[in-house]
């Protein structure tokens, strides 16, 4: 009588078990706990003369002591003198970021060339503040943004 | 009923349960006092743990390090950080790679120094001239203004705000 063949094998656990170790201490000692990204901003002022410069649609947004935001869109074509200054008062001290960002949308959508906002805060102005500023301008469509010393 | 549950039966001969000294619940006359271990479950929780070590992992390693009270400002529109010259601003001194420096011509100094270093180092290529800033989210633009100033003076066109994404 022929013995029936055995189909039943172990396999052998134990290089897994090396490898997700190594692996595991590997990642443990590499692993970054907090995430840090990152704003990128250009210097409002530059090296290249005025006249050599191009004109090209920008936004001023000025960050007054009272949280008020002012914007002056200069060099564009298409936008009417009484939108170039708008002013948005502060909300219960702090900046109103809904209505900066649906000013934003506004002026985007009447002069899609406005790509560049400079962003020139009060020497009060917290850095909080001046990175919620640049993120909401940013969300809305102003992709360029500088910052300009006092 | 309980007594022909599939669970009642697997209980009773199991190799855990048939592995009991006092109370063997086994049919087989012999036992074996070595207690296999179950490796499988073992294998489960490493490979979930490798996987989200894996998640979290990243190739660019840890560019910062923020000291214990100071909070990077929230910011959802972000991009990756990258290995660029610090400078950071921590209760009134300046420090450029952790060198302490007490004013703004101080800074101006160290960057040129770091601009130089760059020009020696990659010769031929165009300066990009990024500078990662890293402060505490409370703190004032005055401060903010000397590092600005100096990057400009220094020939630092670009910043790279650090920030925590939202």
């Amino acid at each position: 009588m022929k013995k029936k063949k055995i189909l039943d094998f172990e396999l052998n656990l134990i290089p897994f078990i090396n490898l997700l170790s190594t692996c595991i201490c590997f990642l443990l000692v590499t692993a970054v706990w907090v995430h840090i990204g990152s704003l990128s901003v250009k210097q409002a002022v530059g090296g290249q003369p005025a006249s050599e410069t191009e004109k090209k649609a920008t936004a001023w947004i000025f960050i007054e002591k009272d949280g008020a935001v002012v914007f002056d869109v200069r060099d564009s074509r298409t936008l009417e003198a009484k939108m170039r200054k708008s002013t948005v008062p502060a909300k219960e001290g702090k900046m109103d970021l809904e209505t900066v960002t649906k000013l934003t949308q506004d002026l985007k959508q009447v002069d899609p060339t406005l790509r560049t906002a400079l962003i020139q805060p009060k020497a009060e102005t917290s850095y909080e503040d001046i990175i919620d500023l640049m993120d909401t301008v940013k969300r809305a469509g102003l992709g360029d943004l500088g910052v300009v010393p006092l | 009923m309980l007594t022909r549950s599939v669970l009642s039966q697997t209980a009773l001969t199991s190799e855990l349960g048939s592995q009991s000294i006092l109370n063997p619940k086994d049919d087989k006359s012999k036992r074996s006092l070595i207690a296999p271990l179950l490796l499988t479950a073992l294998i489960d929780a490493f490979s979930i743990l490798v996987i989200f070590l894996l998640i979290n992992f990243s190739s660019t390693g840890e560019i910062l390090f923020i000291s214990k009270g100071v909070q990077l400002p929230n910011a959802s529109s972000t991009d990756v950080l990258e290995r660029n010259t610090v400078v950071k601003y921590e209760s009134g001194k300046f420090y450029i790679d952790d060198k302490e420096l007490t004013d703004q011509n101080g800074l101006i100094q160290e960057l040129l120094v770091v601009r130089k270093q760059w020009a020696e180092t990659n010769s031929g290529e165009e300066f990009p001239g990024i500078v990662t800033i890293q402060a505490d989210k409370g703190t004032k633009y005055e401060s903010l203004n000397s590092i600005v100033l100096a990057m400009a003076h220094a020939g630092f066109g670009e910043i790279r705000f650090a920030v925590i994404p939202k």
